[in-house]
């Protein structure tokens, strides 16, 4: 399997260590030693994952995460010193769709990033379009729209976790399968995760967030939704 | 035994209270009884002297008898007359007799001196009496006081300031004992916050503002020491931290850089192979130790930040168990023992668990990689010290908790050391068996602080086998069936 990745790093040896690593699974990398040069590099190399270091000097990695998130729908990760801070979850809100904990196994981030670019699932098995709300899901065109014709902008994860949900209507799916199925984690995936993609999408899907009416949460169990 | 300070205070009011009241009821019942004495003396001394006049008078005249004489003298309802003349004693009331009034006054009164005597007689009645000698007739009067009624008066008196002596003295002790408890709350809320303190809450201060004035450097000092203990504490959980975060960066660039290598392993020569597997190994303990150590500096600093997740219990120990018997030292997919496939310590692949049927589908919250490590921490425990674990067991524990108990086969562990293996860095007796020196010696004081951050526990006794046994204690959420059966159970908000 092939993309480019774009890694933003300040430490220049993890950085080398990390494209020999990233470039021996078969991708093709560039590299930012900061925020602002990895927002410039963005837009000339498109790559297809970034990867993003939360402590950067001058602009931290939560802003370019934003920055990066106002014009792309690109599978953002973040990588962080410590997995159980807040670090995680303000990462994620801020638009990333994964994280890796440092020291990462290379082996590890490549399967990370092979899970974020694989397809949702084949094409056969893909759900039809699905209408709630004033929503329209188009899976095959890799579409939300509003009933008015306006696209709703998802990230590729928001939208395939949507898909997900999608696929069984009204069935409870738990933080486990969603993991599995979305981010390719086994039993140990954190449920984070989830909850977090989840605020984010309610925030774009739902009248108001506060009070979803399609993507429900079912206490203990997991996530449904309903049309 | 020494007194404690309050008691000691109360000691000293109640005493002082005892003495003062001694003093004060003593000095009283003495003026008192000396100022009515005299009073009393002295006014029987004159009508004494009055009487004996008349006395005289009538003997002179010797008109009227003994009895008569007697009988005529105005001695008072509380007084006799006693008169000795031609050698022989005429008394005025029949009820009384010459020999009561004692024989010194006789004697001075008969030598020809006027005297006088207070004193008690045989039936303890406390009389006062007056020898006057008559020498013109050869006569000598007496004349004898009864001083029950003043005798009486003093005894109350004395009654009550034996009663207001103890009720001061109460009361000296009752203000001794409040004035100890005043004094000595400013020293308890030192203690306690030096309680709170000790106990990991050091953002406990006096309070500054509403602090006695008398106690005001104390409570300066204190707060002044504590904020110094804390700056230390933070410091040191800080350096720790900053070392654990610095060893990050290098230990990325080489777990990233040894990957490389290893995928091109085959093309080394095997001199370069073998180095490259020590490399490997010790690279991946050393990656464990800094989590290790960084893990405990977070516990430290209180900054652990934890999400529970609501989990089935048999299948979290069971997932937990297989996934961290990979995760093992010696188990480890990639080291050389997995490689060679011989599968480490003798043991052929995870130790089988066997879930009591009662706790089925119990749920607990739980942070599912914490918990992984601490199944592989115990495993790796059993595995260096106990001969490897023989038996995991899921059952029902006490007040709603359930329990997952990890068995070894080694000798077992004192009772002695029960509580002190979960200390940091703790080498017991068994130190000497370390073998080839894996670990870190936080394993253990990891697991207990992985489970005290998903409120449970850790705790070691016998296995039926004489073995160790570890037993983890976490609380249960719910008892449900599992959701997956239920799928109608739903409701819409967070």
């Amino acid at each position: 399997m092939s993309g480019r990745i774009l890694v933003v790093e300040d430490d220049e040896r993890i950085r080398s260590s990390m494209r020999l690593a990233l470039e021996g699974e078969g991708y093709e990398v560039r590299d930012a030693a900061s925020g602002e040069e990895g927002l410039d590099l963005f837009v000339e190399a498109a790559p297809d994952v970034a990867l993003i270091d939360l402590m950067l000097p001058g602009m931290d990695g939560f802003e370019c995460c934003r920055a990066l998130r106002r014009s792309s729908a690109v599978p953002i990760i973040i990588v962080t010193a410590r997995s159980d801070t807040h670090d995680v979850v303000a990462g994620l809100e801020a638009g990333a769709d994964d994280y890796v904990t440092k020291p990462f196994v290379a082996k590890e981030l490549a399967a990370r990033i092979r899970a974020l670019l694989r397809r949702a699932r084949p094409a056969e098995e893909e759900p039809g379009a699905l209408t709630f709300g004033d929503l329209q899901l188009l899976p095959e065109q890799g579409a939300l729209r509003r009933l008015n014709g306006d696209d709703v902008h998802c990230t590729r994860t928001e939208f395939r976790l949507l898909c997900e949900l999608a696929a069984s209507p009204n069935k409870v799916l738990s933080r486990e399968q969603l993991l599995d199925r979305v981010w390719g984690y086994d039993y140990f995936g954190d449920g984070r995760l989830v909850d977090v993609h989840i605020r984010r999408l309610r925030t774009k899907v739902e009248a108001d967030p506060a009070v979803p009416q399609h993507i429900l949460t079912v206490r203990g169990m997991g996530y449904k939704l309903v049309p | 035994m020494r007194l404690g300070i309050g008691a000691r205070i109360t000691a000293v009011f109640g005493l002082g209270a005892l003495l003062l009241s001694i003093l004060l009821g003593g000095l009283s019942y003495f003026t008192v009884r000396h100022f009515l004495l005299a009073g009393r003396e002295s006014a029987a001394q004159h009508q004494a002297f009055n009487n004996a006049v008349l006395v005289r008078t009538q003997l002179q005249l010797g008109t009227t008898g003994y009895v008569t004489l007697l009988t005529n003298i105005d001695a008072g309802s509380d007084a006799h007359s006693v008169l000795y003349h031609g050698a022989k004693y005429y008394v005025s009331s029949l009820s009384e007799n010459a020999s009561s009034i004692p024989l010194q006054l006789r004697r001075d009164a008969l030598a020809g001196t006027a005297a006088t005597q207070t004193y008690r007689t045989g039936q303890g009645t406390a009389e006062f009496a007056v020898g006057v000698p008559i020498p013109s007739v050869r006569a000598v009067y007496f004349e004898v006081f009864d001083l029950s009624d003043l005798d009486h008066t003093l005894r109350v008196l004395g009654l009550t300031l034996l009663v207001a002596g103890v009720v001061t003295t109460v009361l000296g002790v009752a203000l001794g004992r409040f004035a100890s408890v005043r004094l000595l709350r400013p020293l308890a809320d030192v203690s306690r916050a030096a309680g709170a303190i000790a106990g990991g809450e050091l953002d406990t201060r006096l309070a500054e503002d509403d602090a006695d004035p008398d106690l005001e450097g104390l409570t300066l000092s204190f707060n002044a020491m504590v904020d110094q203990l804390q700056e230390r504490i933070e410091r040191e959980a800080r350096f720790n931290s900053d070392v654990s975060h610095e060893l990050r960066s290098p230990l990325t660039t080489l777990a990233a850089s040894l990957e490389v290598l290893e995928a091109d392993r085959d093309e080394l020569p095997p001199r370069s192979q073998r180095a490259l597997q020590l490399l490997s190994d010790d690279l991946h303990r050393f990656q464990r130790m800094v989590g290790d150590l960084l893990e405990m500096s977070r516990a430290d600093a209180g900054s652990v930040d934890v999400f529970l997740e609501e989990v089935d219990v048999s299948e979290l120990v069971q997932r937990s168990v297989e996934a961290g018997f990979g995760h093992m030292d010696g188990h480890r997919s990639g080291s050389a023992a997995a490689r060679n496939g011989s599968a480490g310590n003798g043991a052929g692949g995870p130790p089988g668990v066997r879930i009591d049927p009662a706790v089925r589908s119990w749920r607990v919250g739980v942070d599912k990689r914490r918990f992984e490590r601490v199944m592989v921490n115990l495993m790796e425990n059993a595995d260096h010290y106990g001969g490897g674990v023989t038996e995991i067991l899921v059952e029902p524990g006490a007040d709603g908790h359930v329990e997952v108990a990890v068995d070894d086969a080694g000798p077992g562990i004192d009772p002695m050391e029960r509580l002190k293996i979960f200390e940091r860095f703790y080498r017991g007796s068994a130190a000497g068996r370390r073998g080839t020196g894996t670990g870190t010696g936080l394993g253990l004081a990891l697991v207990a602080e992985h489970m005290h951050v998903m409120q449970g526990d850790v705790r070691v006794e016998s296995s039926p086998a004489g073995g160790a046994r570890f037993v983890l204690t976490l609380p249960v959420l719910s008892e449900a069936e599992d959701p997956a059966d239920e799928p109608s159970r739903a409701g819409g908000l967070e």
